[in-house]
């Protein structure tokens, strides 16, 4: 088995928190308040609860496998070859999500950082960091990603708060949006988007079992939510949900916007800043756990020598979309709407199996 | 017509051919070589002293005494080599004196005398490395003194002179061969008396050293001004001087295989994790190199990762900085002939912590940390900053001061990414330079220094203006982090991030300021995270950038797993919580409240 090594509930936390609120940098806002215009702060909330009761369910499957994880569970349930393939099929998604979260990212930083630089170089040193992330493995990840964290909400908090003249009240009404039935299912729909925290699933043993896998769970997506819809709220407050359903990025055109004086404006620096060092944590989150589930299926005892090869596999689907409208309306869109497909039901249904198969694992003495 | 025959001589020496007068030179030969060569000498030695026995055999041989024939067959049976020592005092020099290489080697001495009108003995010790005095006086002295050896009984005297004659402090009985060697060379004085299959070490080392002077490296303001010499002993008793207890153990270990290096390991026994100071022992005793050189070789052969550009030990050279990590239950080791110890293990908070913030109040320690702090981010970041908003983000930067900037940069012909590099490498040039210049023209550099950097870069449009703070203010930075391998480690750095910060800008800066903090977190110092308590996040430190108030600081570091957490139980100034001996209740309640 492959030796992944352990952290703490905090880490834990910081870890899966930092994955899900990646998305309030980019594109995830926009859309949002385009479908549900200026009820969008509490659709995202209702996204989030619904992917609580579906992770919860998700728990439901661990806990008959105390000790297990979804990739031993796969097998268990389905068989070995089944269970294979539905593993190699989560390996995909990574890759798949680490990839279109790189052009994403790429997409935007050429648009609004470094126009002149060629996107491979841009690529290139990305994936040099993720690689060295997934290099030193997981331990190191979650261990960043705490620091990482902290520097991300200090900076977001910073970024909400300077541009509080520019706040208005008015911009929240009509509180229902378009209709609260349009409301509720985009809120529905775009439970995908809260999706990620299945990854908790495939390291339930790095950090401490099952009990921890729930709460690990539940805090970081209440905490995401609440992030991603507090920042939702101030980007309606700032630009109404017209203009705020025209910008590419919420929180950049809020940084943008802050002035005191002549000599404090501007803020990008800390956004640019903030921005990176969540996307970077993203990605390299992604890029492991494609690599380390592939590693599982096939009971590979070192996740080294696999990196290479999933870097070109995530170079090579970063490179696929054309633009970034295609990006945003197909990639990004199943990522962000249709992925709980994947990664809810997969799960779900090895659950409803196992329910009628009867398989549970053996009980851990305590 | 000599002088005409001569001339012609000359004249016909032009016109032919001479061999070439054959030159020797020197060159190094392969060992096996000298050995054949050596080998060669020998077999014609022998062959020669054969001769020579043949010949005096023929010649001469002297009836002798049975008492002495049993002696000699006596010496036979023991020969003085690697394991035993001999009970004869010839064969005990001639051993000491292979093992020497003397009488090429004038460093031994040799100094033999006769007890009591007829035991043979020897002293022997390195020249230089011992005080005559004690030798002199409290050695020699006594032992030819006749009259302490009245009621001596027959055979070995050693006994007799280790209890009644000898007047030194320190007495060791030395019963291999190797270890006497070793004695001699610590300078140690070694005696024997014939007949017996020992020796007796005396302690005699009085090598020159430095006395205890004022630090040079971590001076403070506040606290105490000594500084470790190249005297291990030294060391060790200025660290003994400082924490009083009983379980406050040394243990030496030697490093080397051609010159054994002395290196004490220190720790306090009850307190520090046994296992660390297992892992410490295990590591220096393991290793099999010819020479170490001191602390800075032996951090190197011990470190968790050699390739690490940050350190993970602490080097002080402060006394008193060293008992207070021997307390927190860490472990120290001191080495010969280097006036630094190691500490271990350290996590990357330790590094940038100086003895000062403890003995200032919490909020000046809090604020000279942050002090310290900032000049971390200003020496790691600061240049690359400035290049990569003047390269990609100049929207960034408030407008009037863009325009300062552009016009202090119009008439300077470099890109900025050039600039910055000259600016930096000189500065880097004038501190290596500073360091190596003798003492004399010291001086000079600091002009040459000033002009390069100042006045005549800007006046001659090589830099501008602005680019000069900020290498200043980069400089001033790397000068306020307390640790020397740190501020290094950081000088490398600041590097990585000006290129990558020239080539993509923020973005550049924040791929490299990523791949750091993940090296970091990491690394490990003796096992202990190196980023603890923060990343991998433990007990919250009460003195890990914020000082708590002394009295508050209730545990040890968590990370080191210390025998016994705790510092002070949770009422340390326990005169709080009493009245004092003359005290008055005010009247009236006007303190309600408080």
């Amino acid at each position: 088995m492959m030796k992944e090594g352990k952290f703490g509930t905090m880490e834990a936390v910081a870890l899966t928190t930092i994955v899900l609120i990646t998305k309030a940098f980019y594109t995830s806002i926009r859309v949002l308040v385009k479908a549900t215009s200026t009820s969008a702060w509490f659709a995202t909330l209702i996204s989030c609860s619904v992917s609580i009761l579906l992770f919860l369910l998700v728990y439901l499957l661990m806990k008959r496998f105390p000790n297990k994880e979804l990739v031993e569970i796969f097998e268990i349930v389905t068989g070995k070859f089944i269970g294979k393939i539905l593993a190699l099929i989560f390996s995909a998604y990574f890759v798949y999500y680490a990839g279109s979260s790189l052009r994403e990212f790429v997409e935007m930083i050429k648009a609004y950082v470094l126009p002149y630089t060629p996107p491979s170089a841009i690529i290139f040193v990305f994936l040099a960091v993720v690689v060295f992330f997934a290099y030193v493995g997981l331990e190191g990840i979650a261990r960043m990603s705490y620091i990482s964290l902290i520097i991300v909400i200090i900076g977001l908090t910073l970024i909400l708060i300077l541009p509080l003249p520019f706040y208005n009240v008015d911009n929240l009404f009509p509180l229902a949006g378009y209709s609260l039935q349009t409301t509720l299912f985009s809120g529905l729909l775009r439970a995908s988007a809260y999706s990620d925290v299945i990854f908790l699933a495939f390291i339930i043993n790095a950090i401490h079992g099952v009990k921890q896998f729930k709460k690990v769970g539940l805090t970081s997506l209440a905490l995401s939510g609440a992030i991603i819809s507090v920042t939702i709220l101030c980007s309606i407050l700032a630009f109404e949900y017209t203009q705020a359903s025209e910008n590419l990025s919420a929180l950049f055109q809020l940084s943008r916007n802050i002035y005191f004086n002549r000599f404090f404006q501007r803020v990008e620096s800390i956004f640019i800043f903030i921005w990176v060092v969540a996307s970077i944590m993203n990605v390299a989150l992604a890029f492991y756990m494609s690599a380390s589930i592939f590693c599982k299926t096939f009971k590979i005892p070192n996740h080294r020598p696999s990196l290479l090869p999933f870097a070109f596999c995530t170079f090579t689907v970063t490179l696929l979309p054309q633009s970034l409208s295609e990006v945003v309306e197909r990639n990004v869109l199943f990522l962000r709407q249709y992925s709980a497909v994947i990664t809810y039901l997969i799960p779900l249904l090895v659950l409803l199996l196992s329910l009628i198969r009867g398989k549970k694992g053996e009980k851990i003495k305590i | 017509m000599k002088k005409k025959q001569n001339f012609l001589i000359m004249l016909f020496s032009y016109i032919t051919y001479k061999d070439k007068k054959n030159i020797k030179e020197f060159y190094i030969p392969e060992v096996d070589e000298i050995s054949k060569q050596q080998q060669d000498q020998k077999i014609k030695d022998e062959k020669d002293s054969v001769h020579k026995e043949k010949k005096s055999r023929a010649t001469l041989k002297k009836p002798v005494s049975v008492a002495e024939e049993n002696e000699e067959r006596k010496a036979e049976k023991k020969k003085a080599d690697d394991k035993t020592i001999s009970t004869d005092i010839a064969q005990n020099i001639d051993y000491i004196k292979a093992k020497f290489n003397a009488p090429a080697n004038k460093d031994i001495v040799f100094r033999e005398f006769m007890i009591a009108g007829k035991y043979k003995a020897f002293i022997t010790y390195l020249d230089g490395m011992v005080d005559k005095n004690i030798i002199n006086n409290f050695i020699l002295r006594p032992l030819l003194n006749d009259e302490k050896f009245k009621d001596t009984n027959e055979g070995c005297q050693l006994d007799y002179i280790v209890q009644r004659v000898l007047e030194t402090n320190q007495i060791r009985t030395i019963t291999n061969p190797t270890d006497a060697v070793y004695e001699i060379l610590s300078g140690n004085t070694l005696l024997y008396t014939d007949g017996c299959d020992y020796y007796i070490t005396n302690e005699t080392k009085g090598f020159p050293a430095r006395g205890v002077e004022k630090p040079v490296v971590e001076g403070v303001i506040q606290g105490a001004q000594e500084a470790f010499n190249e005297s291990l002993r030294t060391n060790v008793t200025l660290v003994r001087k400082i924490v009083k207890n009983p379980n406050l153990t040394t243990e030496f270990i030697k490093v080397g295989q051609k010159s054994q290096l002395q290196c004490a390991i220190m720790y306090i026994d009850g307190l520090t994790n046994p296992a660390i100071i297992d892992e410490v022992k295990r590591r220096i005793d393991n290793l099999d190199i010819d020479y170490s050189q001191g602390d800075g070789m032996l951090e190197q052969l011990i470190e968790d990762n050699t390739f690490s550009i940050i350190p993970t030990m602490l080097t002080t050279e402060r006394p008193d900085r060293t008992a207070s990590h021997l307390i927190e239950g860490r472990v120290a080791i001191l080495v010969e002939g280097s006036p630094f110890s190691k500490i271990v293990p350290v996590t990357l908070y330790t590094l940038i912590h100086s003895t000062e913030d403890a003995n200032m109040r919490w909020p000046f320690g809090t604020f000279l940390r942050l002090i310290r702090l900032l000049g971390i981010f200003f020496a790691t970041l600061l240049p690359a900053i400035y290049v990569a908003m003047t390269n990609f983000h100049q929207e960034m930067i408030p407008t009037d001061l863009l325009i300062a900037i552009a016009k202090a940069k119009e008439n300077v012909p470099f890109p900025t990414i050039v600039e910055v590099l000259l600016m930096e490498v000189s500065f880097e040039l004038i501190r290596e330079a500073g360091i190596r210049i003798p003492g004399v023209i010291g001086n000079t550099l600091g002009i040459i220094g000033a002009l390069i950097l100042g006045q005549a870069a800007v006046q001659a449009n090589i830099v501008s203006p602005v680019l000069i703070i900020v290498v200043a203010i980069t400089g001033l930075g790397n000068f306020a982090v307390p640790n020397v391998s740190l501020a290094l480690g950081i000088r490398l750095l600041r590097f990585a991030f000006i290129i990558m910060g020239a080539f993509l800008g923020f973005y550049g800066l924040t791929a490299v300021f990523m791949i750091t903090g993940m090296y970091l977190v990491s690394q490990k110092s003796f096992g202990v995270p190196f980023v603890a308590p923060v990343a991998p996040r433990t007990t919250r430190s009460s003195d890990l950038i914020s000082r708590k108030p002394v009295w508050k600081q209730e545990k040890r570091s968590d990370g080191l797993n210390p025998i016994g957490i705790g510092r002070q139980p949770k009422v340390s100034r326990k005169w709080t919580q009493e009245d004092p001996n003359y005290s008055y209740s005010r009247e009236g309640n006007d303190d309600e409240g408080r």
